[in-house]
């Protein structure tokens, strides 16, 4: 069933992101474009278990800039990254409190861990120290949804309220989750997106994982999304979000639009990643879906943002599901991979990716993948380059592919 | 008109046993399935008692993964999810596995893994290093294990929504029904018993000394669980097609946030009031349509005094008279299966007319002046039940499930 024959349709009037490279749109993708990476040695983790390892850390977030008046205490880190990013998505598309007050706004945000630092530090000190010494505000935090309810708290927003968790799709995820409660008309105006903070303790998993691009012998120096050189990703640090309105009642209010989002699809690896052939067939069942819900063919898409982040087998995938789909014109589909300068950001990972294409359809201009030197030869030819280069977006694809077998894509198209 | 969504199979694994027969006919003689913590040593939590699933051999339920290979939230869910299936009498067979979905909730996820990783950070020589941690942890494992085990590709989510989570679970099943996104959808909860969960509620003085008495003038608190429920669900002309067994139509939901507090409720139970109306208006059916309410019922005295006022306001006159009960008084609280395991309850009660009692009541509390069945289960007759659930994070959430006419 075509999304567009049934229902309401959704648009997005607004945009809000903290990122390693800052906290405006037009400004992040002025400084993916010119291929400033965020890519560093990790400073912040504390601890001296770790081999040397290299992020995308967002070592300039001061959470009082964003949320000015109120107690930050009950909100961690996670919390105040969505609650910041969220602030910023309201002003962007112009809900004030008065009109917050109004309407049942919601949030659905996608994590992949939540409050992960959160959750470990109340475990450990309730069995080091005690139960009795584990602290309740903390407790509050531990539950996966913690960041939404707290963001609704901070800016009032009694509408619906979900967190999505789908490993790194996440993000993708509940922008999806959240387009489709405003075509249902259950909501009229939901944040989406997600985020993601970089602690040690996801640092610590992804490095035993082996999944880390200093985890393995090889060059650790080379998260470089779809090189043949690639060992590996780079976490990073970020929050997106983005507010999704039924489009007649943001035409009636004057909003400005910034893009329809007119399909998304969904594919599942039953291998988790194990069989290759399976990985690359969910990458083309998320792609397939999300053009058949637009109703456009592969060739009406003028631009993709990859979901590639230097991973062996993830890269791989994604890369053989765009050349399946577009069966030998993939060479003619502009794509590029931003995580290669802002990290693999788990949950935050995929709204990020939709807030760049944005801004690439503003522009017209798409950032490069930044270090890419060598395609891998294993990949289909795709039209990748390290430099940015101009391109007129009207339609354009993100696409997120999970670490563990989930894949998701997602249309939005310039309202002409 | 989108398609009608029934409910044809269910799938209970609780502290009151395993399977729905089994389940059921202990929940109607108000047995009671807590006592002392066993999974790990309750010393020092000031609290000791808990609703564990003991005798649990998830190996019966398994037939594709390795039940070792996973973590003990997603047995206690495949566990819930095979019995449904069987109940459903559903050949996965004959189904397109891109067309079968599968939807779950949580709270806490893979607690269990997350503790043996703090383990190894507190003292590394007492738990293995993670090497697994980032796969076996993050929540998103539950339905996409569900979904390995079973063979199906289709729609794939886990919406963590806490205590709430097993209706929101439903309720995405539910849409992606209608919407045509698949035939038939597994959607539940699931969670495993938590030292993390326990500290927490302890801590919060949420947890009862003994036992779980919602609606009591005595209540003392909570007793946390684990367990996990889990529904098929289908279109009704899906059903009728292959004649299968029809528990109850889903007539519709509704969701809301306090946007308050993050463990408290509204003073008002303003989000409690706006979820309840939501679903009726969904579901078309007046309160006074309404014959039976699974209560949130956690047995705190905030929770229940708040659901009361919730309930009046939207039953007015009928709240004294329109049965209520909780189960969490006999199962505890089993966190993101609960609202699941009480659809399944509700589901049940139509099907059969036959309401489980709320047990542990001894003295009306004048501020909870409702019918919560007291101590006996009682034959009436049902037609349509409200499904309440309530969460951390100011979270609101109910059901609407109707007797499904032909």
């Amino acid at each position: 069933m075509s999304a567009r024959d049934d229902g309401k349709r959704v648009v997005i009037t607004g945009m809000g992101a903290i990122t390693p490279l800052g906290d405006d749109p037009s400004r992040l993708h002025d400084a993916l474009c010119e291929g400033r990476s965020a890519l560093q040695p990790l400073s912040a983790l504390g601890e001296d278990s770790l081999p040397p390892t290299l992020g995308c850390e967002l070592l300039w977030f001061e959470a009082r800039n964003y949320l000015t008046e109120g107690n930050l205490r009950p909100l961690d880190r996670t919390a105040q990254l969505c609650a910041a990013a969220a602030g910023l998505a309201l002003e962007a598309s112009g809900w004030d409190a008065e009109r917050i007050a109004a309407h049942e706004v919601g949030v659905v945000l996608g994590t992949m861990f939540g409050s992960m630092r959160t959750i470990s530090e109340f475990d450990r000190r309730a069995v080091v120290d005690g139960p009795s010494y584990a602290k309740p505000m903390h407790f509050a935090n531990t539950v996966i949804n913690a960041a939404a309810g707290q963001t609704a708290i901070w800016h009032g927003l009694t509408g619906i309220n979900a967190t999505i968790s789908g490993g790194t799709v996440s993000g993708l995820q509940a922008i999806g989750y959240a387009a489709d409660l405003i075509r249902q008309g259950r909501a009229q105006a939901l944040l989406a997106g997600g985020a993601e903070e970089l602690c040690f303790e996801t640092v610590f998993g992804f490095h035993h994982a082996g999944l880390l691009s200093g985890s393995r012998n090889g060059d650790a120096a080379r998260p470089t999304p779809l090189d043949s050189r690639r060992n590996g990703f780079a976490l990073g640090e970020a929050a997106a979000l983005l507010m999704l309105e039924d489009a007649e009642s943001a035409e009636r209010r004057g909003a400005t639009i910034l893009a329809e989002i007119s399909g998304h699809g969904a594919g599942y690896d039953l291998s988790r990643g194990a069989d290759p052939s399976l990985g690359e067939r969910a990458v083309v069942d998320a792609l397939a879906g999300a053009l058949d819900e637009s109703g456009l063919e592969p060739g009406d898409v003028d631009a993709a943002v990859l979901s590639a982040n230097g991973s062996i087998a993830g890269d791989l995938a994604e890369a053989r599901g765009v050349g399946s789909l577009w069966n030998g014109a993939a060479p003619r589909l502009p794509v590029t991979a931003p995580k290669s300068m802002l990290g693999e950001s788990l949950g935050a990972g995929g709204a990020l990716q939709l807030v760049i294409l944005l801004e690439a359809m503003r522009a017209g201009r798409l950032p490069g993948v930044h270090g890419l030197e060598d395609l891998d030869p294993e990949m289909p030819s795709l039209f990748a380059s390290a430099e940015s280069r101009a391109v007129a977006v009207d339609r354009g694809l993100v696409i997120s592919n999970g670490l563990d077998g989930k894949s998701c894509a997602l249309i939005a198209e310039a309202r002409s | 008109m989108p398609p009608r969504v029934v409910v044809t199979g269910i799938g209970l694994v609780t502290p009151l046993g395993c399977g729905r027969e089994r389940v059921w006919s202990r929940l109607l003689a108000g047995e009671c399935g807590t006592s002392r913590v066993e999974s790990f040593d309750p010393e020092g939590y000031g609290v000791d008692q808990g609703g564990e699933v003991r005798d649990f051999d998830p190996a019966r339920y398994f037939r594709t993964l390795d039940p070792t290979s996973v973590g003990r939230s997603t047995q206690l869910a495949i566990a819930a999810t095979r019995q449904a299936l069987d109940d459903a009498v559903l050949d996965l067979s004959l189904l397109d596995p891109r067309r079968v979905g599968v939807i779950m909730g949580t709270t806490s996820g893979e607690a269990r893994e997350v503790e043996a990783f703090d383990d190894h950070l507190i003292d590394e020589r007492s738990a293995p290093a993670p090497t697994e941690f980032v796969r076996r942890y993050p929540c998103n494992v539950i339905p996409e294990l569900v979904a390995t085990e079973l063979g199906v590709t289709g729609p794939n989510l886990m919406v963590p929504a806490a205590c709430a989570a097993g209706t929101y679970a439903i309720a995405n099943a539910l849409d992606g029904l209608r919407a045509g996104r698949a035939d038939v959808m597994v959607a539940g909860g699931a969670d495993c018993f938590s030292r993390i969960t326990y500290a927490g509620f302890a801590r919060l003085g949420a947890v009862a000394p003994m036992r779980c008495q919602p609606f009591d003038r005595e209540r003392k608190g909570m007793i946390p669980a684990e367990g996990s429920g889990v529904l098929v669900l289908e279109t009704f002309d899906s059903a009728r097609r292959r004649g299968a067994p029809i528990y109850a139509e889903v007539a519709g939901y509704g969701l809301a946030c306090d946007a308050h507090h993050m463990t408290a409720a509204h003073p008002q139970a303003d989000g409690a009031v706006r979820a309840m109306s939501a679903a009726l208006d969904e579901s078309g059916l007046g309160a006074d349509r309404i014959g039976y309410i699974s209560a949130h019922g956690t047995g705190t005295p905030t929770n229940d005094r708040i659901e009361a006022m919730a309930v009046r306001r939207i039953f007015n006159g009928r709240s004294r008279t329109v049965p209520i009960s909780s189960i969490k008084s006999m199962i505890g609280h089993t966190m993101g299966a609960a609202s699941a395991i009480e659809a399944a309850v509700c589901c049940l009660a139509i099907a059969e007319n036959r309401v489980p009692p709320t047990a542990h009541f001894e003295q009306p509390d004048p501020e909870c002046d409702l019918d919560c069945v007291p101590n006996e289960a009682r034959e009436v007759e049902v037609g349509a039940a409200m499904n309440n659930s309530y969460a951390f994070g100011g979270y609101n959430a109910s059901m609407v499930f109707r007797r499904a006419e032909s």
